[in-house]
């Protein structure tokens, strides 16, 4: 039985919890215990306050990659698209005055349109995702450095609240982004764009015979990712305290990287939010830990890489140990 | 000469060959018949080497042979044109078929082009491929791809040929091109087996034929001594004296759908038909002869350039699928089933309702109904027999008939009143065959829908419809009418059909 039909059973089964998501759980716990045996500090709630808005920040981001993985494409402008919208945000709440409750949205149609672009390019001229969202990549980061000249907008104090502040330990950051998985959750198991969009991603011949269209869904999927990476932008923002237009230069790796963990399948048709939720946890407890044991920070990315492939490679054992 | 004795093969679950024996001569097209599931294809890949036998002996001209792969039967002088026409897109015509000895145009691992090209263009002319060596081979129509296939083998030295369904893809003009050449091959002396579903092809090229029928020979006759109703008895292993289903009951009154005059450019041209409820209507014709395309241009999935469509009495345009499904109700069931059929990784529940989603749904929260999708699917699952542990099983561990049962069932689901339905029992085994037939004529007959039922099985396309269009070069060559009549025979419907072909 292949582990992708797994995985859609499972989402199917309506539970949120599959057998996947425990693997990647008990990795977590595992790395958990091994950094809290190590370090004296990161059992403290400031350390715990921190990683958690970064794990919010990296399952958002991988959340983008994860919408256009699941209909069979990509996004290599997830990133781009960050960093056009920082400078979007910064101009709107600096240049323009605007009030946060304004430039908010207009960041995150600014992230949407940006997605529909890419998806009306893919269906239109019907080129392949990867040409796509990389040749929109360059013309993002260019916008975004031509029209910010690389330096950042401070924006006001006020607007740091959701990124720094949080509720009872919890960063707000944290609930947004818990919030952000439930609605994807819901979304891909119960409605039929959801379940439309794995449909496409799971076989697109298909998918039409099936009175699905494709064109619509993948224009959805690229749309979704925009906003999604729109919405890291802005919470990033609010927890740097300044619109930094250099912000999304390092997501996409990162972006594939979680979303791999978490079991996205980068042929289409499967994902698990809460696997990426894991994956987020996995990539930012692997980073801690390195800096917590003092590794050199400049063979840092080489423990990173290593790091990610023995989770992935361990994960894939298991699986192939289930299937028996 | 190339002999088998007595070669049997088990897999998990089923004995696929059971003490085959055969004897395949030099200068002879040898026909190699029997229905989905009779063995054909295992016997291929064991005389290629890609199964072993687990008993069995196989003589080449007097020697016994082992082969332990592929590359062993090539030595051997033994090679296989497969169904799927196999090739490398971007390379050219002449590296396609010098494949397996590139490095005896070499100097130390580099090609000399025009001594391949030279080398090339003689098996080339073998096969009556008049193009230029270097052509790519993406840019070939399906039947050059074929003829590149098969000056591969013979560049290899084959002595033996086997056919898998060579005329797949190709066209009626296209496959007598091949057959030309194939039998001037057979004036060579190379051993040629054909495989074909196809009763003209077998009878008017083959010299002998050997029938298979549950992985058991039945017996080899030459062609001479046969007639299409003695082979098909042979085949399904009972004389066929009751060709019909049975009567089909036609509501007349009622036509759900008036094709009039519709063109595809280069498809189908000016094809006109009516269509009753009740009624099972049978597209026959060879593959690239209109009957598919015809279906898709129906269902929008193909542009229709010109021409009229009602349905129900009222026009109709429709554009995609999405139309046809929700608007129309049409449900039209793929011939690909693997690849354009199923979500083979998906659940059966997921294959049953994709298309009844939008109908579940709660028009604030969007969130789908999923009491009602289990209901739906289970009834589906249960009006079909459909065998499965449950609805969360993956699509891709059902057997071949339950796959079909599926990718009907999904429209039966949506409720659609016109279906069409393309090649149901490829790839289907005789049992499951037998039931197909029995859910087509139901829904015909007890749920009145209309359906038009596409197959180039001339069998059992006869035993389902009560009208057959005969389709041929894009066009629909004739109609035959009243074939669910009692009184007439297997022979006499063929006959009629035959008429139209020629």
């Amino acid at each position: 039985m292949s582990k992708d039909g797994k995985e859609a059973r499972a989402l199917e089964k309506r539970t949120v919890i599959t057998g996947r998501t425990i693997g990647l759980m008990t990795a977590a716990l595992i790395l958990f215990g091994a950094i809290a045996l190590v370090s004296s500090t990161f059992l403290s709630s400031y350390t715990m306050f921190v990683l958690s808005r970064q794990i919010a920040f990296f399952t958002l981001i991988a959340m983008a990659q994860a919408v256009c993985l699941v209909v069979g494409g990509m996004n290599l402008s997830v990133g781009a698209i960050g960093s056009m919208c920082t400078v979007v945000l910064g101009l709107s709440l600096s240049n323009a005055g605007l009030d946060g409750w304004i430039a908010v949205p207009l960041t995150l149609l600014c992230g949407a349109i940006a997605g529909l672009a890419n998806g009306m390019l893919i269906v239109k001229l019907r080129i392949d995702s990867f040409i796509v969202t990389l040749s929109m990549m360059f013309i993002f980061m260019g916008l975004r450095s031509g029209i910010s000249g690389g330096q950042p907008y401070p924006v006001p104090t006020s607007f740091g609240i959701v990124g720094q502040r949080g509720f009872m330990g919890i960063p707000y950051v944290f609930m947004v982004m818990l919030a952000v998985l439930a609605v994807m959750s819901y979304m891909y198991r119960n409605t039929v764009f959801g379940r439309r969009m794995l449909a496409t991603g799971g076989n697109a011949d298909a998918a039409r015979l099936s009175g699905i269209n494709n064109n619509n869904m993948i224009i959805g999927a690229n749309v979704l990712s925009g906003l999604l990476a729109a919405l890291a932008a802005v919470l990033w923002t609010s927890e740097l305290g300044s619109a930094a237009p250099e912000t999304g230069d390092s997501w996409l790796i990162v972006t594939f990287a979680v979303a791999i963990i978490g079991g996205t399948g980068l042929k289409g048709g499967v994902i698990s939010p809460y696997g990426i939720f894991m994956g987020g946890i996995i990539y930012t407890l692997i980073r801690h830990g390195l800096i917590e044991m003092k590794a050199n920070p400049y063979y840092m990315n080489v423990y990173i890489g290593v790091l990610i492939l023995l989770t992935i490679a361990i994960d894939r054992l298991r699986e192939r140990y289930d299937e028996r | 000469m190339l002999e088998l004795h007595n070669i049997s093969k088990s897999f998990p679950g089923a004995k696929a060959l059971d003490g085959v024996s055969v004897r395949f001569e030099p200068g002879e097209i040898h026909a190699l018949v029997g229905e989905n599931g009779a063995g054909k294809s295992t016997l291929l890949k064991i005389i290629t080497g890609l199964y072993q036998p687990d008993s069995g002996e196989i003589f080449f001209n007097g020697k016994p042979l082992q082969f332990r792969s592929y590359r062993d039967s090539l030595q051997a002088g033994i090679d296989i044109v497969h169904q799927e026409i196999q090739v490398i897109p971007e390379s050219t015509v002449a590296e396609s078929i010098m494949i397996n000895n590139l490095t005896a145009f070499g100097h130390g691992g580099i090609i000399v082009w025009k001594r391949l090209y030279a080398a090339a263009r003689a098996y080339m002319n073998m096969v009556d491929l008049i193009i230029p060596p270097d052509t790519l081979v993406k840019s070939l129509s399906p039947a050059q791809k074929r003829l590149t296939q098969i000056a591969r083998a013979l560049a290899g030295q084959a002595k033996v040929i086997l056919l898998d369904e060579p005329t797949g893809a190709l066209t009626e003009h296209e496959s007598g091109n091949l057959f030309r050449v194939l039998r001037g091959l057979r004036e060579q002396g190379v051993t040629l087996v054909f495989v074909s579903h196809k009763f003209e092809e077998v009878f008017s090229l083959c010299d002998r034929a050997t029938v298979l029928r549950d992985g058991r020979y039945i017996g080899t006759h030459p062609i001479a001594e046969l007639t299409p109703g003695s082979l098909i008895a042979m085949m399904i292993g009972r004389v066929f004296t009751d060709p019909h289903l049975g009567k089909v009951n036609v509501n007349q009154e009622r036509i759900v759908m008036s094709v009039d005059n519709v063109t595809s450019h280069g498809r189908i041209h000016e094809a006109s038909f009516d269509l009753h409820e009740g009624e099972i209507l049978g597209f026959y014709g060879l593959v690239g002869a209109g009957r598919s395309e015809l279906a898709r241009v129906l269902i929008g999935d193909l542009p229709m350039d010109a021409g009229r469509l009602l349905v129900n009495g009222k026009a109709a345009t429709i554009r995609n699928i999405g139309d046809s499904l929700y608007r129309y109700r049409i449900g039209y069931v793929t011939e690909n089933r693997k690849e354009e059929g199923l979500f083979l990784r998906d659940t059966v529940r997921t294959n049953i309702s994709v298309a009844v989603w939008p109908s579940l749904r709660h028009w604030l929260t969007r969130y789908i109904n999923h009491k009602a999708e289990d209901q739906v699917c289970h009834d589906t699952v249960r009006s079909l027999s459909i065998k499965t542990p449950g609805l969360n099983q993956t699509v891709d561990n059902l057997s071949g008939g339950n796959q079909q049962k599926i990718s009907v069932g999904k429209w039966l689901a949506a409720d659609c009143d016109i279906l069409i339905i393309d090649e149901p029992t490829i790839g289907v085994d005789v049992g499951a065959k037998d039931q197909i037939h029995h859910l087509i004529r139901d829904l015909a007959q007890i749920k009145r829908k209309a359906v038009i039922l596409i197959s180039s099985d001339m069998p059992e396309i006869i035993k389902l419809a009560n009208r057959i269009l005969v389709f041929r070069g894009g066009r629909i060559a004739g109609e035959v009418q009243d074939v669910d009549n009692p009184k007439k025979g297997y022979p006499d419907i063929s006959a009629d059909i035959g008429k139209f072909l020629r």
